[in-house]
Protein backbone atom coordinates (compact mmCIF):
# COMPACT_ATOMS: atom_id res chain seq x y z
CA UNK A 1 0.00 0.00 0.00
CA UNK A 2 3.00 2.26 0.97
CA UNK A 3 6.33 2.57 -0.12
CA UNK A 4 8.89 5.29 0.57
CA UNK A 5 12.38 5.21 -1.34
CA UNK A 6 14.77 7.05 0.31
CA UNK A 7 12.60 10.11 0.72
CA UNK A 8 14.13 13.31 2.47
CA UNK A 9 12.49 16.81 1.85
CA UNK A 10 13.28 20.01 2.96
CA UNK A 11 10.70 22.56 3.45
CA UNK A 12 11.28 25.92 1.23
CA UNK A 13 13.31 28.40 2.78
CA UNK A 14 14.35 26.07 5.08
CA UNK A 15 18.20 24.75 5.62
CA UNK A 16 17.37 21.74 7.70
CA UNK A 17 15.65 18.45 6.24
CA UNK A 18 12.15 17.26 7.73
CA UNK A 19 12.61 14.22 6.56
CA UNK A 20 15.87 11.99 5.92
CA UNK A 21 16.44 8.80 4.02
CA UNK A 22 12.84 7.47 4.77
CA UNK A 23 12.59 3.38 3.41
CA UNK A 24 8.97 2.02 4.67
CA UNK A 25 6.99 -0.39 3.34
CA UNK A 26 3.50 -0.90 4.74
CA UNK A 27 1.08 -3.92 3.35
CA UNK A 28 -2.47 -3.24 2.92
CA UNK A 29 -4.15 -3.63 6.36
CA UNK A 30 -1.50 -2.82 7.86
CA UNK A 31 -2.13 -0.99 11.32
CA UNK A 32 1.22 1.34 11.96
CA UNK A 33 1.73 3.86 14.74
CA UNK A 34 4.36 6.80 14.24
CA UNK A 35 5.38 8.25 17.83
CA UNK A 36 8.44 10.97 18.21
CA UNK A 37 9.52 13.98 19.62
CA UNK A 38 8.03 17.00 18.79
CA UNK A 39 9.86 18.46 15.66
CA UNK A 40 10.63 14.70 14.85
CA UNK A 41 9.00 15.16 10.67
CA UNK A 42 6.28 13.00 11.89
CA UNK A 43 3.50 15.20 10.55
CA UNK A 44 5.56 15.56 7.91
CA UNK A 45 6.20 12.19 6.98
CA UNK A 46 1.85 11.90 7.40
CA UNK A 47 1.66 15.04 4.98
CA UNK A 48 3.79 13.07 2.33
CA UNK A 49 1.59 9.79 2.26
CA UNK A 50 -1.42 12.40 1.49
CA UNK A 51 0.74 14.06 -1.58
CA UNK A 52 0.33 17.51 0.58
CA UNK A 53 4.17 17.27 0.93
CA UNK A 54 5.31 18.12 -2.14
CA UNK A 55 2.30 19.88 -3.71
CA UNK A 56 0.92 21.87 -1.06
CA UNK A 57 3.64 21.92 1.13
CA UNK A 58 6.67 22.73 -1.46
CA UNK A 59 10.18 22.53 -0.80
CA UNK A 60 12.76 20.23 -1.89
CA UNK A 61 11.64 16.71 -2.15
CA UNK A 62 14.01 13.46 -3.28
CA UNK A 63 13.27 10.14 -3.47
CA UNK A 64 10.23 8.33 -4.57
CA UNK A 65 6.35 7.80 -2.48
CA UNK A 66 4.28 5.36 -4.17
CA UNK A 67 0.61 5.23 -2.47
CA UNK A 68 -1.68 2.79 -3.75
CA UNK A 69 0.29 2.59 -6.42
CA UNK A 70 0.29 6.20 -7.58
CA UNK A 71 3.40 8.30 -7.40
CA UNK A 72 2.56 11.04 -4.99
CA UNK A 73 4.46 13.24 -6.73
CA UNK A 74 2.67 13.22 -10.25
CA UNK A 75 -0.69 12.37 -8.52
CA UNK A 76 -2.49 15.45 -7.35
CA UNK A 77 -3.58 15.33 -3.60
CA UNK A 78 -7.42 15.36 -4.96
CA UNK A 79 -6.96 12.19 -7.15
CA UNK A 80 -4.34 10.98 -3.98
CA UNK A 81 -7.70 11.35 -1.76
CA UNK A 82 -9.85 8.76 -3.51
CA UNK A 83 -7.69 6.35 -1.62
CA UNK A 84 -6.33 8.00 1.10
CA UNK A 85 -8.26 9.80 3.96
CA UNK A 86 -6.94 12.25 6.17
CA UNK A 87 -7.39 13.87 9.40
CA UNK A 88 -4.75 16.30 10.58
CA UNK A 89 -4.11 18.06 13.82
CA UNK A 90 -5.98 21.13 13.30
CA UNK A 91 -9.86 19.64 13.22
CA UNK A 92 -11.58 22.51 13.49
CA UNK A 93 -10.23 24.13 10.30
CA UNK A 94 -10.69 20.85 8.27
CA UNK A 95 -14.06 21.75 8.44
CA UNK A 96 -15.75 23.16 5.03
CA UNK A 97 -19.65 23.59 6.20
CA UNK A 98 -21.63 24.32 9.36
CA UNK A 99 -23.66 21.12 10.20
CA UNK A 100 -22.62 17.86 11.26
CA UNK A 101 -24.93 16.18 8.55
CA UNK A 102 -23.41 18.43 5.66
CA UNK A 103 -19.62 18.17 6.89
CA UNK A 104 -19.94 14.25 6.35
CA UNK A 105 -21.77 14.46 2.59
CA UNK A 106 -19.63 16.79 1.63
CA UNK A 107 -16.53 14.76 0.20
CA UNK A 108 -19.32 11.95 -0.42
CA UNK A 109 -20.73 14.74 -2.81
CA UNK A 110 -17.35 15.94 -3.83
CA UNK A 111 -16.68 12.47 -5.39
CA UNK A 112 -19.57 11.89 -6.88
CA UNK A 113 -20.86 8.89 -4.59
CA UNK A 114 -24.12 7.50 -5.79
CA UNK A 115 -26.90 9.37 -4.20
CA UNK A 116 -28.88 6.30 -3.05
CA UNK A 117 -26.02 5.21 -1.02
CA UNK A 118 -25.05 8.46 0.45
CA UNK A 119 -27.78 8.31 3.77
CA UNK A 120 -26.50 5.03 4.84
CA UNK A 121 -22.65 6.10 3.89
CA UNK A 122 -23.78 9.38 6.62
CA UNK A 123 -25.89 6.96 9.11
CA UNK A 124 -23.01 4.27 9.89
CA UNK A 125 -20.41 6.89 9.70
CA UNK A 126 -22.39 9.08 12.14
CA UNK A 127 -23.33 5.75 14.32
CA UNK A 128 -19.89 3.93 14.27
CA UNK A 129 -18.79 7.72 16.07
CA UNK A 130 -21.52 7.01 18.52
CA UNK A 131 -22.72 11.23 17.48
CA UNK A 132 -25.89 10.27 15.80
CA UNK A 133 -27.39 12.75 18.67
CA UNK A 134 -25.21 15.39 17.10
CA UNK A 135 -26.80 15.09 13.24
CA UNK A 136 -28.74 18.41 13.18
CA UNK A 137 -26.16 20.16 15.48
CA UNK A 138 -24.12 22.95 13.71
CA UNK A 139 -20.17 22.61 13.99
CA UNK A 140 -20.17 25.92 15.99
CA UNK A 141 -21.81 24.44 18.81
CA UNK A 142 -19.44 21.24 19.53
CA UNK A 143 -17.08 20.53 22.28
CA UNK A 144 -13.67 19.72 20.86
CA UNK A 145 -13.71 16.05 21.58
CA UNK A 146 -17.46 16.50 19.25
CA UNK A 147 -15.48 18.09 16.55
CA UNK A 148 -12.75 15.44 16.31
CA UNK A 149 -15.38 12.60 15.86
CA UNK A 150 -17.26 14.46 12.86
CA UNK A 151 -13.78 14.93 11.42
CA UNK A 152 -12.89 11.34 11.74
CA UNK A 153 -16.89 10.39 10.98
CA UNK A 154 -16.25 12.67 7.81
CA UNK A 155 -13.70 10.71 6.30
CA UNK A 156 -14.83 7.11 7.31
CA UNK A 157 -17.60 7.38 5.01
CA UNK A 158 -15.33 7.51 2.10
CA UNK A 159 -14.23 4.11 3.25
CA UNK A 160 -10.82 5.01 1.61
CA UNK A 161 -7.84 2.44 1.51
CA UNK A 162 -5.15 4.07 2.70
CA UNK A 163 -6.14 6.45 6.55
CA UNK A 164 -3.48 8.83 7.58
CA UNK A 165 -4.53 10.31 11.22
CA UNK A 166 -2.20 13.22 12.50
CA UNK A 167 -2.92 12.83 16.42
CA UNK A 168 -7.03 12.02 15.91
CA UNK A 169 -7.38 11.74 19.60
CA UNK A 170 -5.67 14.81 20.89
CA UNK A 171 -8.80 15.96 21.99
CA UNK A 172 -10.39 13.15 23.24
CA UNK A 173 -10.76 11.97 26.66
CA UNK A 174 -9.72 8.72 27.47
CA UNK A 175 -12.44 6.58 27.08
CA UNK A 176 -13.60 8.14 23.73
CA UNK A 177 -9.54 7.46 22.45
CA UNK A 178 -9.59 4.24 23.07
CA UNK A 179 -13.57 4.11 21.28
CA UNK A 180 -12.12 5.90 18.18
CA UNK A 181 -8.71 3.25 18.09
CA UNK A 182 -11.18 0.66 18.79
CA UNK A 183 -13.23 1.58 15.33
CA UNK A 184 -10.17 1.84 13.34
CA UNK A 185 -9.02 -1.63 13.94
CA UNK A 186 -13.12 -3.08 13.30
CA UNK A 187 -12.31 -1.20 9.47
CA UNK A 188 -8.85 -2.93 9.24
CA UNK A 189 -10.42 -6.09 10.41
CA UNK A 190 -14.13 -5.48 8.44
CA UNK A 191 -12.66 -3.46 5.17
CA UNK A 192 -8.58 -4.01 4.88
CA UNK A 193 -8.02 -0.21 5.30
CA UNK A 194 -4.45 -0.05 6.12
CA UNK A 195 -4.25 2.56 8.49
CA UNK A 196 -1.21 4.97 9.44
CA UNK A 197 -1.27 7.16 12.84
CA UNK A 198 0.82 9.84 14.39
CA UNK A 199 0.30 9.61 18.35
CA UNK A 200 1.43 10.58 21.20
CA UNK A 201 -0.77 8.31 23.34
CA UNK A 202 1.68 5.05 23.82
CA UNK A 203 -0.10 3.07 25.23
CA UNK A 204 -2.77 3.40 23.50
CA UNK A 205 -0.95 2.38 20.43
CA UNK A 206 0.57 -0.17 21.61
CA UNK A 207 -2.64 -1.71 22.54
CA UNK A 208 -3.80 -1.64 18.95
CA UNK A 209 -0.96 -1.25 16.15
CA UNK A 210 0.76 -3.87 14.49
CA UNK A 211 4.05 -1.79 14.11
CA UNK A 212 5.73 1.24 15.22
CA UNK A 213 7.87 3.33 13.73
CA UNK A 214 10.41 5.61 16.15
CA UNK A 215 11.13 9.29 14.39
CA UNK A 216 13.50 11.24 15.44
CA UNK A 217 15.20 14.33 13.21
CA UNK A 218 13.99 13.55 10.36
CA UNK A 219 14.53 10.30 10.10
CA UNK A 220 13.46 6.51 11.14
CA UNK A 221 15.25 5.56 14.61
CA UNK A 222 13.48 2.64 14.99
CA UNK A 223 10.63 0.47 12.88
CA UNK A 224 9.32 -2.98 14.54
CA UNK A 225 6.72 -4.89 16.31
CA UNK A 226 5.76 -2.94 19.27
CA UNK A 227 6.83 -5.81 21.05
CA UNK A 228 9.95 -5.61 19.72
CA UNK A 229 10.10 -1.46 20.12
CA UNK A 230 9.26 -1.90 23.86
CA UNK A 231 12.16 -4.98 24.49
CA UNK A 232 14.23 -1.71 24.06
CA UNK A 233 13.07 0.43 26.76
CA UNK A 234 16.55 2.03 27.08
CA UNK A 235 16.65 3.91 23.52
CA UNK A 236 13.01 4.61 23.41
CA UNK A 237 14.01 6.76 26.81
CA UNK A 238 16.59 8.27 25.12
CA UNK A 239 14.40 9.17 22.19
CA UNK A 240 12.37 10.82 24.21
CA UNK A 241 9.21 8.25 24.21
CA UNK A 242 8.29 7.36 27.12
CA UNK A 243 7.81 3.60 27.63
CA UNK A 244 4.37 2.63 28.89
CA UNK A 245 4.18 2.68 32.66
CA UNK A 246 3.46 -1.33 32.08
CA UNK A 247 6.79 -1.79 30.09
CA UNK A 248 8.69 -0.12 32.43
CA UNK A 249 7.34 -2.42 35.08
CA UNK A 250 8.26 -5.06 33.48
CA UNK A 251 12.12 -4.06 32.53
CA UNK A 252 12.68 -3.58 36.60
CA UNK A 253 10.96 -6.34 37.72
CA UNK A 254 13.21 -8.31 34.45
CA UNK A 255 16.50 -6.92 35.90
CA UNK A 256 15.42 -8.05 39.80
CA UNK A 257 15.26 -11.65 37.81
CA UNK A 258 11.81 -11.88 39.16
CA UNK A 259 10.38 -12.73 35.46
CA UNK A 260 11.38 -13.71 32.17
CA UNK A 261 8.45 -12.95 30.11
CA UNK A 262 8.04 -10.51 27.09
CA UNK A 263 7.03 -7.31 28.48
CA UNK A 264 3.13 -6.43 28.52
CA UNK A 265 1.39 -4.52 25.88
CA UNK A 266 -1.54 -3.54 27.86
CA UNK A 267 -2.95 -3.71 31.84
CA UNK A 268 -4.26 -7.53 31.52
CA UNK A 269 -0.83 -8.79 30.18
CA UNK A 270 0.63 -7.00 33.08
CA UNK A 271 -1.93 -7.90 35.24
CA UNK A 272 -0.66 -11.89 34.37
CA UNK A 273 3.19 -11.21 34.76
CA UNK A 274 2.40 -9.70 38.20
CA UNK A 275 0.59 -12.75 39.74
CA UNK A 276 2.51 -15.12 37.98
CA UNK A 277 5.79 -13.62 39.55
CA UNK A 278 3.74 -13.32 43.11
CA UNK A 279 2.97 -17.22 42.48
CA UNK B 1 -24.92 29.22 22.22
CA UNK B 2 -24.95 29.38 18.55
CA UNK B 3 -23.66 32.45 17.00
CA UNK B 4 -25.44 35.35 15.00
CA UNK B 5 -24.93 33.99 11.64
CA UNK B 6 -25.27 30.31 12.70
CA UNK B 7 -28.55 28.37 11.23
CA UNK B 8 -31.17 27.66 13.61
CA UNK B 9 -33.23 24.84 13.04
CA UNK B 10 -37.00 25.72 12.67
CA UNK B 11 -39.94 24.27 10.37
CA UNK B 12 -41.59 28.35 9.80
CA UNK B 13 -42.73 29.27 6.31
CA UNK B 14 -39.32 31.10 5.88
CA UNK B 15 -37.27 28.05 6.97
CA UNK B 16 -39.31 25.76 4.66
CA UNK B 17 -38.64 28.14 1.74
CA UNK B 18 -36.57 27.19 -1.74
CA UNK B 19 -32.96 28.58 -0.50
CA UNK B 20 -32.88 31.02 -3.72
CA UNK B 21 -36.47 32.34 -2.71
CA UNK B 22 -34.90 33.47 0.64
CA UNK B 23 -32.04 34.86 -1.17
CA UNK B 24 -34.64 36.87 -3.23
CA UNK B 25 -36.45 37.90 -0.89
CA UNK B 26 -34.01 39.43 1.04
CA UNK B 27 -32.36 40.43 -1.81
CA UNK B 28 -35.84 42.68 -2.53
CA UNK B 29 -36.77 43.86 0.86
CA UNK B 30 -33.08 45.39 0.64
CA UNK B 31 -33.57 46.78 -2.42
CA UNK B 32 -37.06 47.90 -1.25
CA UNK B 33 -35.75 49.52 1.68
CA UNK B 34 -33.37 51.96 -0.48
CA UNK B 35 -35.98 52.58 -3.29
CA UNK B 36 -38.35 54.07 -1.12
CA UNK B 37 -38.55 57.55 -0.73
CA UNK B 38 -40.57 57.78 2.31
CA UNK B 39 -39.40 57.13 5.96
CA UNK B 40 -42.60 55.60 6.85
CA UNK B 41 -42.45 52.95 4.46
CA UNK B 42 -38.92 52.40 5.69
CA UNK B 43 -40.72 52.35 9.08
CA UNK B 44 -42.86 49.83 7.94
CA UNK B 45 -40.48 47.06 6.28
CA UNK B 46 -38.34 47.57 9.12
CA UNK B 47 -41.74 46.56 11.56
CA UNK B 48 -42.50 43.55 8.42
CA UNK B 49 -38.82 42.27 8.84
CA UNK B 50 -38.84 42.62 12.75
CA UNK B 51 -42.48 40.46 12.78
CA UNK B 52 -41.93 38.00 10.36
CA UNK B 53 -38.10 36.94 12.19
CA UNK B 54 -40.29 36.87 15.26
CA UNK B 55 -42.50 34.57 13.65
CA UNK B 56 -39.43 32.94 12.68
CA UNK B 57 -38.12 32.23 16.22
CA UNK B 58 -35.53 34.65 15.31
CA UNK B 59 -36.01 37.22 18.42
CA UNK B 60 -32.82 36.85 19.60
CA UNK B 61 -30.83 37.01 16.30
CA UNK B 62 -33.09 40.14 15.66
CA UNK B 63 -32.09 41.84 19.30
CA UNK B 64 -28.77 40.72 18.43
CA UNK B 65 -28.47 42.98 15.58
CA UNK B 66 -30.62 45.74 16.59
CA UNK B 67 -28.32 46.41 19.90
CA UNK B 68 -25.08 46.21 17.15
CA UNK B 69 -26.88 48.62 14.50
CA UNK B 70 -27.80 50.73 16.89
CA UNK B 71 -24.65 51.30 18.15
CA UNK B 72 -23.02 51.95 14.77
CA UNK B 73 -26.55 54.27 13.39
CA UNK B 74 -26.14 55.98 16.61
CA UNK B 75 -22.55 57.02 15.52
CA UNK B 76 -23.67 57.29 12.31
CA UNK B 77 -26.62 59.61 12.73
CA UNK B 78 -24.34 62.09 15.06
CA UNK B 79 -21.63 62.55 12.55
CA UNK B 80 -24.11 62.89 10.13
CA UNK B 81 -26.31 64.94 11.45
CA UNK B 82 -24.42 68.47 11.39
CA UNK B 83 -23.52 68.60 7.64
CA UNK B 84 -27.13 68.50 6.30
CA UNK B 85 -28.08 72.08 6.00
CA UNK B 86 -31.30 72.21 4.09
CA UNK B 87 -34.38 72.11 5.80
CA UNK B 88 -35.79 74.32 8.70
CA UNK B 89 -33.35 75.06 11.34
CA UNK B 90 -34.06 73.77 14.90
CA UNK B 91 -30.84 74.36 16.09
CA UNK B 92 -27.48 76.50 15.29
CA UNK B 93 -24.21 74.86 16.63
CA UNK B 94 -20.59 76.12 16.35
CA UNK B 95 -18.82 76.37 13.18
CA UNK B 96 -21.59 77.14 10.58
CA UNK B 97 -23.22 73.66 11.24
CA UNK B 98 -27.18 73.34 12.05
CA UNK B 99 -29.64 70.61 13.00
CA UNK B 100 -32.31 70.47 10.77
CA UNK B 101 -35.36 68.89 10.22
CA UNK B 102 -34.40 67.53 7.00
CA UNK B 103 -30.83 66.29 8.10
CA UNK B 104 -32.66 64.92 11.16
CA UNK B 105 -35.39 62.98 8.49
CA UNK B 106 -32.49 62.30 5.94
CA UNK B 107 -30.18 60.77 9.22
CA UNK B 108 -33.25 59.10 10.72
CA UNK B 109 -33.50 57.51 6.93
CA UNK B 110 -30.52 56.27 6.49
CA UNK B 111 -30.04 54.34 9.81
CA UNK B 112 -33.65 52.42 8.85
CA UNK B 113 -32.27 51.73 5.72
CA UNK B 114 -28.98 50.39 7.19
CA UNK B 115 -31.26 48.26 9.27
CA UNK B 116 -33.62 47.01 6.60
CA UNK B 117 -30.60 46.36 4.66
CA UNK B 118 -28.83 44.35 7.39
CA UNK B 119 -31.82 42.40 9.05
CA UNK B 120 -32.88 40.47 6.10
CA UNK B 121 -29.16 39.00 5.37
CA UNK B 122 -29.38 38.15 9.36
CA UNK B 123 -32.36 36.18 9.05
CA UNK B 124 -31.94 34.24 5.80
CA UNK B 125 -28.95 32.66 6.79
CA UNK B 126 -30.22 32.29 10.05
CA UNK B 127 -33.08 30.13 8.22
CA UNK B 128 -30.89 28.52 5.24
CA UNK B 129 -28.62 26.38 5.73
CA UNK B 130 -25.27 27.38 3.79
CA UNK B 131 -24.86 24.34 2.30
CA UNK B 132 -28.31 24.44 0.78
CA UNK B 133 -27.74 28.10 -0.73
CA UNK B 134 -24.21 26.55 -2.69
CA UNK B 135 -25.78 23.53 -3.77
CA UNK B 136 -28.83 25.57 -5.33
CA UNK B 137 -26.67 28.21 -6.47
CA UNK B 138 -24.51 25.76 -8.30
CA UNK B 139 -27.54 23.07 -9.73
CA UNK B 140 -29.80 25.94 -9.96
CA UNK B 141 -28.35 29.17 -11.10
CA UNK B 142 -24.71 27.22 -12.71
CA UNK B 143 -22.49 29.62 -10.21
CA UNK B 144 -19.10 27.62 -10.45
CA UNK B 145 -19.02 25.44 -7.52
CA UNK B 146 -16.12 27.22 -6.59
CA UNK B 147 -17.32 30.60 -6.30
CA UNK B 148 -20.19 29.32 -4.71
CA UNK B 149 -18.22 28.01 -2.60
CA UNK B 150 -16.02 31.44 -1.74
CA UNK B 151 -19.57 32.91 -0.81
CA UNK B 152 -20.79 30.58 1.33
CA UNK B 153 -17.02 30.34 3.02
CA UNK B 154 -16.55 33.90 3.70
CA UNK B 155 -19.96 34.13 5.54
CA UNK B 156 -18.96 30.98 7.35
CA UNK B 157 -15.99 32.42 8.01
CA UNK B 158 -17.24 35.44 10.13
CA UNK B 159 -18.41 33.90 13.40
CA UNK B 160 -15.27 31.91 13.26
CA UNK B 161 -13.04 35.32 13.22
CA UNK B 162 -14.82 36.71 16.01
CA UNK B 163 -14.64 33.67 17.97
CA UNK B 164 -10.81 33.84 17.14
CA UNK B 165 -11.04 37.59 18.63
CA UNK B 166 -12.23 36.46 21.44
CA UNK B 167 -9.83 34.02 22.25
CA UNK B 168 -6.79 36.14 21.11
CA UNK B 169 -8.36 38.90 23.73
CA UNK B 170 -8.54 36.45 26.51
CA UNK B 171 -5.79 35.67 26.19
CA UNK B 172 -4.25 39.30 26.19
CA UNK B 173 -6.14 40.29 29.23
CA UNK B 174 -4.92 36.85 30.69
CA UNK B 175 -1.27 38.67 30.14
CA UNK B 176 -2.48 41.45 32.44
CA UNK B 177 -3.93 43.48 29.03
CA UNK B 178 -6.59 45.49 30.79
CA UNK B 179 -9.46 45.78 27.82
CA UNK B 180 -12.31 46.89 30.11
CA UNK B 181 -11.25 50.88 31.01
CA UNK B 182 -13.52 52.62 28.63
CA UNK B 183 -14.33 52.78 24.83
CA UNK B 184 -11.03 55.24 23.73
CA UNK B 185 -8.67 52.78 25.20
CA UNK B 186 -10.23 50.16 24.16
CA UNK B 187 -10.05 51.22 20.73
CA UNK B 188 -5.81 52.34 21.10
CA UNK B 189 -5.48 48.75 22.42
CA UNK B 190 -7.17 46.66 19.99
CA UNK B 191 -5.04 47.12 16.68
CA UNK B 192 -2.06 45.35 18.25
CA UNK B 193 -4.53 42.67 18.45
CA UNK B 194 -4.83 42.15 15.16
CA UNK B 195 -1.72 40.61 14.09
CA UNK B 196 -2.22 37.52 16.23
CA UNK B 197 -5.63 37.34 14.75
CA UNK B 198 -4.60 37.74 10.97
CA UNK B 199 -1.91 35.21 11.83
CA UNK B 200 -3.89 32.81 12.93
CA UNK B 201 -6.76 33.67 10.52
CA UNK B 202 -4.46 33.09 7.15
CA UNK B 203 -3.09 29.65 9.30
CA UNK B 204 -6.90 28.73 8.87
CA UNK B 205 -7.82 29.72 6.07
CA UNK B 206 -4.72 27.81 4.43
CA UNK B 207 -5.78 24.77 6.64
CA UNK B 208 -9.26 25.15 5.52
CA UNK B 209 -8.47 25.31 1.74
CA UNK B 210 -6.07 22.04 1.85
CA UNK B 211 -8.73 19.97 4.03
CA UNK B 212 -11.14 20.76 1.32
CA UNK B 213 -8.19 19.91 -1.56
CA UNK B 214 -7.99 16.67 -0.11
CA UNK B 215 -11.56 16.05 0.49
CA UNK B 216 -12.14 16.13 -3.26
CA UNK B 217 -13.23 20.11 -3.59
CA UNK B 218 -11.68 20.59 -7.38
CA UNK B 219 -13.57 17.04 -8.39
CA UNK B 220 -17.04 18.78 -7.18
CA UNK B 221 -19.83 18.68 -10.20
CA UNK B 222 -22.79 20.40 -10.88
CA UNK B 223 -24.93 17.57 -10.17
CA UNK B 224 -23.46 16.03 -7.59
CA UNK B 225 -25.29 17.33 -4.44
CA UNK B 226 -27.12 14.84 -2.28
CA UNK B 227 -30.17 17.20 -1.82
CA UNK B 228 -33.02 18.50 -4.40
CA UNK B 229 -34.64 21.69 -4.03
CA UNK B 230 -38.06 21.66 -6.49
CA UNK B 231 -40.11 24.89 -6.38
CA UNK B 232 -42.92 24.37 -4.63
CA UNK B 233 -46.54 26.62 -4.87
CA UNK B 234 -45.48 28.73 -1.58
CA UNK B 235 -42.32 29.47 -3.45
CA UNK B 236 -44.22 31.10 -5.92
CA UNK B 237 -46.39 32.91 -3.90
CA UNK B 238 -42.68 34.49 -2.29
CA UNK B 239 -41.50 34.91 -5.50
CA UNK B 240 -44.86 36.92 -6.46
CA UNK B 241 -44.56 38.42 -3.08
CA UNK B 242 -41.45 40.01 -3.33
CA UNK B 243 -42.19 41.29 -7.04
CA UNK B 244 -45.68 43.29 -5.73
CA UNK B 245 -42.95 44.27 -2.64
CA UNK B 246 -40.52 45.99 -5.33
CA UNK B 247 -43.27 47.38 -7.26
CA UNK B 248 -44.78 49.02 -4.54
CA UNK B 249 -41.09 50.60 -3.37
CA UNK B 250 -40.86 51.69 -6.83
CA UNK B 251 -44.45 53.36 -6.83
CA UNK B 252 -44.26 54.61 -3.65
Amino acid sequence: MIRLDNISFKYAGSEAFALRDINISVGAGEFVGVIGPAGAGKSTLAQALSGVVPHVRRGDFYGAAWVDGSDTVNTTPAELARSVGCVFQDVESQFATTMVEDEILYALENFSVPREDMPERVNQALLDMGIGDLRERSLFSLSGGQKQKVALAAVMALAPKLLVLDEPTGELDPKSSVQVLRLLQLMREKRGTTIVIVEQKIMLLCEFADRLIVMDKGRIALDGSVRELLNQPDQLLELGVNCPRVTSLAARMKARGWTNREPPINIPEAERMVREAIS
Amino acid sequence: MTGLLDYQPGSSPLHKAHPLVKLLLAVAICVCGFLADSIYINIIILLLIVLCGARCGLARQIRATLKGMGALCAILFILQLPFIGSGRVWIDLPLGMTVTDQGVRFCAQLCLRLIGATLPLVMLFAVTRLSDLTNTLVAQLGIPYRYAFVLTTAVRFIPVLLGEMREVIEAQTARGVELDVGVLRKIRLIPPLCAPLLVSCVQRMENNALAAELRGFYLRKRGSGYRRYPLSGVDYAWIVSCVILLTISIIL
